[in-house]
């Protein structure tokens, strides 16, 4: 990633009227490798993309089949206006990056460059969210886990908190499904 | 008949001026064999910014707006360049850049004679890392040649598995090279890039002649200085036989043996004098102006739209071998020679036919790269 961005045989979907505008992006992309389509009606959630860019001045929600959060590809809004609704509506739709029109030739790779690295690192800062809210939804297991060594080992937190973590490094599992099988099997004991 | 009034704006005075001066002669020349000859009457106008950006751009819109120029060679920096891009894009006019520069580039309204990476550092790179070693020191001027030029070297010696030693720029015009000479020492190199300017890469130059006088691990034979932008007219500034031994890639040579060259070179001789040697600088802007007035010659008018559409239909001869421009990039397509420096001259060590220019590197991963660099270990998402 933080080397040279090659988009060779990637796809992009220039969401825009056809015009001047979407002339001059279409260009750029061929100059770029990326095979590039202008149309102006909406993209199918199917649609195999690789980069999406959208008339921000005119674009509608139902342009595109996708919400923010869910966004498959990166997002490049166009936009010539300065209204604070056009802003929103392409920050509503996620847009990782903006080319302002009339769209001048060095704008083009560096907005395609920006989006492709944002989209990413949102993508990866998501998953990595989705992993710790499951952590945190399930931090009541572990505590139960170490009150559980510590009354049937007869030890101290500290201690109990290292068992399992020892327990969870040695068999490649996450505290928290550790936790779960030692709550699991203390139950069958005691049943 | 046709007029084309043809601004040409090199800096011909300041830190870089003997690159422009060698630029701003090399399309005279071509405007004085033209002269009645071409059904095409050819105006110039000239203007020298001093390497001032300020001047560039006032000088540009001077030009488009009161000289009625609608096309403009020149520039010399990339810095330049990109700041009269938005003078040319306003007037719909057209620039033509003959200077190597470093890519990434691909305006409509711009017609590149000058070579970019993949026609310069990448096949010298492909010579020198095989040959030299792969541990290589980097230097530049501190503006966007060096730092990208910099930038694209550390990607190609990183994936061929080598190593950058160390990497310093100088601001244009600095002269200050103990710091980059001792860390050479230090760190042994295999070779060294240099993509410094003008006083700054003179004066590197002469201190590697010093260091290669004292210890012969740094003569040019071993750890040579190599750049994609030093040429004929530099030597004699630098001192003949100071640089002796170094290389540099470059579209042309006024050593390059041909007819077309051995034309341009009687010319020379006639107007400047028997010494002046002719560098890719001058060759190159002598052969755009042939292809501009060639263009306008087709079309009957300097309308930049129409002049711009004549360019891919044609195949001018010159200097530099056919000169052909791509419809898409417009870019030209040139020919890659690898120089030894002696004396005044380049010795040509290796030639590659004219390759087209593929500004942003999109054909790199596939094409130059060696198989087995491990193409697997990049993350592409």
């Amino acid at each position: 990633m933080k080397g040279t961005l090659s988009f060779l045989g990637k796809r992009a979907i220039i969401l825009h009227r056809p015009g001047d505008t979407t002339d001059r992006l279409v260009r750029q992309c061929l100059l770029l490798g990326l095979c590039a389509e202008a149309r102006w009606r909406p993209l199918r959630a199917v649609e195999d993309v690789d980069i999406v860019l959208v008339d921000a001045d005119e674009g509608w929600d139902e342009l595109l089949p996708w919400t923010s959060a869910e966004k498959p590809a990166p997002l490049v809004a166009l936009l010539a206006s300065e209204a604070p609704g056009r802003i929103a509506w392409a920050l509503d739709q996620g847009a990782d990056a903006l080319i302002a029109k009339p769209v001048t030739a060095s704008a083009v790779y560096p907005a395609l460059v920006m989006a492709t690295r944002r989209h990413a690192e949102a993508r990866q800062l998501n998953e990595r969210i989705a992993r710790l809210e499951e952590r945190v939804r399930l931090r009541p297991l572990v505590h139960a886990a170490v009150r559980t060594l510590m009354t049937v080992d007869g030890c101290d937190e500290n201690e109990a908190y290292g068992r399992l973590r020892r327990e969870a490094m040695q068999t490649r599992l996450t505290l928290e499904q550790t936790a779960a099988s030692i709550l699991a099997s203390a139950q069958r004991h005691a049943g | 008949m046709t007029i084309l009034r043809l601004g040409i704006l090199f800096s011909t005075s300041g830190d870089y001026g003997v690159l422009g001066r060698d630029c701003r002669d090399g399309a005279m020349i071509a405007i004085e064999e033209l002269r009645g000859v071409s059904s095409v009457s050819i105006e110039p106008v000239f203007g020298d910014p001093g390497g001032s950006s300020e001047r560039y751009i006032e000088l540009a819109r001077k030009m488009l707006l009161e000289d009625g120029c609608r096309h403009v060679i020149g520039t010399v920096t990339s810095q330049a360049r990109k700041d009269v891009i938005p003078v040319i894009e306003k007037h719909d006019a057209l620039l033509w850049y003959v200077c190597p520069y470093e890519g990434f580039e691909a305006n409509p309204n711009v017609i590149y004679t000058g070579a970019c990476p993949n026609q310069h550092l990448l096949p010298l790179f492909e010579h020198m890392l095989p040959v030299y070693g792969r541990r290589v020191y980097l230097t530049g001027a501190n503006y966007i040649w060096g730092w990208e030029m910099n930038r694209l070297a550390r990607e190609i010696v990183t994936e061929a598995g080598g190593e950058v030693v160390g990497e310093r720029c100088l601001p244009i015009g600095d002269t200050d090279v103990d710091r980059i000479v001792a860390e050479v020492v230090a760190r042994r190199p295999d070779f060294i890039l240099s993509n410094m300017l003008g006083p700054s890469n003179h004066a590197f130059l002469r201190a590697m002649r010093e260091l290669g006088r004292r210890d012969p691990a740094f003569r040019p034979e071993r750890c040579p200085v190599v750049s994609c932008d030093l040429t004929e007219c530099e030597l004699p500034e630098i001192g003949f036989g100071v640089a002796d031994g170094q290389l540099a890639a470059a579209s042309y040579f006024d050593s390059l043996d041909s007819v077309a060259n051995r034309v341009l070179k009687a010319q020379v001789a006639t107007q400047f004098g028997s010494e002046r040697r002719v560098s890719s600088y001058f060759a190159t802007s002598y052969a755009t102006v042939r292809l501009c007035v060639e263009a306008v010659t087709r079309r009957g008018t300097d309308d930049p739209v129409k002049v711009r559409s004549a360019l891919s239909a044609l195949e001018t001869p010159g200097p530099l071998g056919l000169l052909r421009i791509d419809a898409a990039t417009n870019h030209a397509s040139l020919p890659f020679l690898l120089g030894r420096i002696s004396g005044a001259d380049f010795v040509i060590l290796q030639s590659r036919p004219a390759t087209a220019a593929d500004p942003y590197l999109i054909h790199r991963r596939t094409a130059a790269q060696p198989r087995s660099a491990q193409p697997h270990l990049r993350i592409v998402s």
